[in-house]
């Protein structure tokens, strides 16, 4: 068929046997029934109704006491507290899935301690502790006691003395950081023993024949692939195991990143075995774990932090975000534009998960994740120790420096250890905005999806008609932006006591995030067995994507720290002054 | 690097191994222990079971304490 270079091209070959053959809906079939079972287990057969009952007859305690008195009582928070301890993990289901899908635990000096604690380790560590816990709880009941006599010296005015007011207030919140600090104190007078042996061993037959299905539903060999299986499952393991040493942890060195570079110490000195290849299915393990992860990209989280937060995360990303990405293709002139998309991603958005979700949705390699990975993991670790170091240096407000913080450094789990280190406050601030800025994965990897398929992937001069274009689309994407819509109509339904409950404490924490753990271990664990070191070098060539994440970082830090100052100094000020 | 004999490429691959736990349990313990604000930072982090290698917000604990914060400060009474 003659045809002009401006004439709509259709290649599209898609067929109706896609649907149980491809990865990509694999990845979505697989996801959504895992949501949905967890789903069913905390709703319709789970405790949603017994819940209900419980909200409505605390929510009923807290209306009273908001009307009676002009602060927040101590039985308002009581009642907070109860409701706080309606959590669907604690469901026999909930305990299940936790139990089951356990990772090797934290170890300071024995690695062994990651996955065997006698009764006598537990016991030691509870006795060790068990000081500090009777401290802060003496401090806790002191503190009670005094919020309770300044609230009834206030109730005896009829809360009509601002004087008597202020100080039940403010005796009050001294009772809760008490009562705080006396429940963290708790948690580590809680320890068990326990063996994860028996479990992962469990655990890993479970996730073998579950991708399994789908290998033998793609076509390929499933013994072949459960074969290979153990050794990917095991370098999980020990990943989690290397990862959970406290100082690795400290400077970020997790099971995602140890997953990398045990694998590929192997594939690069001894060799990856030939009959381990047919497991390492990156892309399967990646796209199923998206899926997932959309539960927990919920929209409406957003507004959190209310119009400073949007400002701060939302208008200064995307604009980081694409400015990186013109800067690595016209300036740097970047060989690869899906190298270039992934490390734009991961330092603007948020890091690790930022990088697999744009690595996924532009098909980049595998050796350009792990490279975007590694530059983000490195840079996190200098950031999280000198941003804070910095900023009390110059004597920078708490909350700006946590604005500032929480919208540049790329993980979350760095972003609190950071914002920590500076004060609570600049740490809840710091720590909200990442969430807020977390959430923009979901649009940053449809976007990224819809113009490689429409613009990158395109023959020059030429268009491309809609069948092709859903031909190429990643349609995993569809499932994770599926999953994320979903559950951001979900949790807003339900509202925010029980979407707390029944969602986040339930659905997510006691299910697909447990999953979403494991699935992500594995297909770094898989990309460090089949990655190259010589592959890996080849991208790093001429040193431009390190140029190109101090420059692009360079920028993220002006200008974040530029709409922090503007949005919470000069626009809102109010808000600041609140918080 | 298959065409190198099994023991050799065995050799590469303890000494590999090696020198990345080297790196990560010996230097980076020594350079923790000896520099005043890595140190206070460990101990921080340590005594307020923050882990920083989580990087999705759902994983870290802290992130729902703060969200909290925030809406009673700015949302209620």
């Amino acid at each position: 068929m003659a045809q002009d270079s401006n004439v709509v091209i259709d290649h599209g070959q898609s067929s109706w046997s896609d649907l149980w053959k491809k990865e990509d809906y694999l990845a979505i079939w697989l996801g959504f029934l895992i949501i949905a079972v967890c789903y069913l287990a905390y709703t319709s057969f789970g405790p949603k109704a017994e819940y209900a009952e419980k909200f409505a007859s605390l929510n009923q305690i807290q209306e009273t006491e908001l009307t009676a008195a002009p602060f927040k009582t101590i039985a308002w928070h009581q009642a907070q507290d109860g409701k706080g301890k309606l959590k669907g993990t604690s469901t026999a289901f909930g305990k299940f899935a936790i139990n089951s899908t356990k990772t090797p635990g934290s170890w300071k000096t024995n690695p062994v301690d990651s996955l065997i604690r006698s009764e006598s380790q537990a016991k030691a560590l509870n006795d060790k502790a068990m000081p500090a816990f009777e401290e802060a709880k003496g401090k806790s009941e002191a503190a009670f006691a005094m919020a309770v006599a300044a609230e009834a010296s206030a109730k005896d005015a009829s809360f009509q003395n601002q004087a008597l007011n202020d100080d039940a207030a403010a005796k009050i919140a001294a009772w809760r950081d008490a009562q705080k600090a006396a429940g963290d104190a708790k948690k580590k007078t809680e320890n068990k023993s326990y063996n994860y042996i028996p479990t992962l061993i469990g655990l890993g037959i479970f996730l073998a024949a579950m991708f399994g299905l789908g290998i033998a539903l793609m076509g390929k060999s499933m013994p072949a692939f459960m074969q290979g299986f153990s050794m990917v499952f095991l370098v999980a393991v020990l990943a989690y195991m290397l990862g959970g040493q406290a100082i690795s942890r400290q400077y970020g060195f997790g099971a995602e990143a140890w997953g990398v570079i045990l694998g590929m110490l192997i594939a690069n000195t001894v060799g990856t075995p030939k009959w381990v290849l047919p497991a390492c299915e990156v892309e399967f393990f990646i796209k199923t774990g998206l899926v997932l992860l959309g539960a927990e990209v919920l929209f409406n989280k957003i507004v959190a932090i209310g119009t400073p937060g949007i400002f701060v995360a939302w208008v200064v990303t995307p604009v980081v975000l694409v400015l990186t990405y013109i800067f690595g293709q016209k300036v740097l002139k970047m060989p690869s534009k899906t190298l270039n998309v992934v490390i734009s991603a991961d330092m603007s958005v948020c890091g690790t998960s930022a990088a697999i979700a744009t690595a996924a949705a532009c098909r980049a390699k595998k050796e350009e994740l792990t490279l975007s990975i590694g530059l983000s993991l490195v840079f996190t670790a200098i950031m999280m120790i000198a941003m804070p170091a910095f900023i009390k240096a110059v004597g920078m407000p708490e909350i700006l420096g946590g604005a500032w913080m929480g919208g540049t450094i790329d993980s979350t789990g760095a972003v609190a250890a950071a914002g920590a280190f500076l004060g609570q406050k600049a740490m809840y601030v710091a720590a909200t905005i990442k969430m807020i800025q977390n959430v923009m994965i979901g649009v940053t990897a449809f976007c990224v999806a819809v113009y490689w398929c429409t613009k990158v992937d395109c023959v020059a001069g030429k268009t491309v008609g809609a069948g092709e274009i859903w031909h190429r689309f990643p349609k995993f994407v569809i499932g994770f932006i599926g999953a994320s819509i979903l559950f951001s109509i979900l949790d807003v339904h339900l509202g925010k006591d029980m979407g707390g409950a029944v969602m986040e404490h339930g659905i997510v924490r006691g299910g697909t995030k447990l999953l979403r753990d494991w699935f992500f271990a594995l297909s770094f664990a898989a990309i460090g067995l089949s990655t190259n070191f010589r592959e890996l070098s080849k991208y790093f060539k001429g040193g431009k994507p390190l140029i190109l994440y101090v420059c692009g970082q360079s920028l993220n830090l002006v200008l974040t720290l530029t709409m922090a100052y503007i949005m919470f100094y000069l626009v809102f000020p109010e808000i600041t002054a609140k918080i | 690097m298959n065409e190198k004999s099994l023991p050799v490429r065995l050799k590469n691959f303890v000494l590999a191994l090696g020198a990345t736990f080297a790196f990560v349990y010996l230097f980076l313990p020594l350079l923790t222990s000896s520099c005043g604000i890595l140190n206070r930072m460990s101990v921080y982090l340590d005594a307020n079971g923050i882990d920083p290698t989580r990087y999705y917000y759902t994983d870290v604990e802290q992130v729902k304490e703060g969200e909290e914060y925030l809406r009673s400060v700015l949302e209620e009474k």
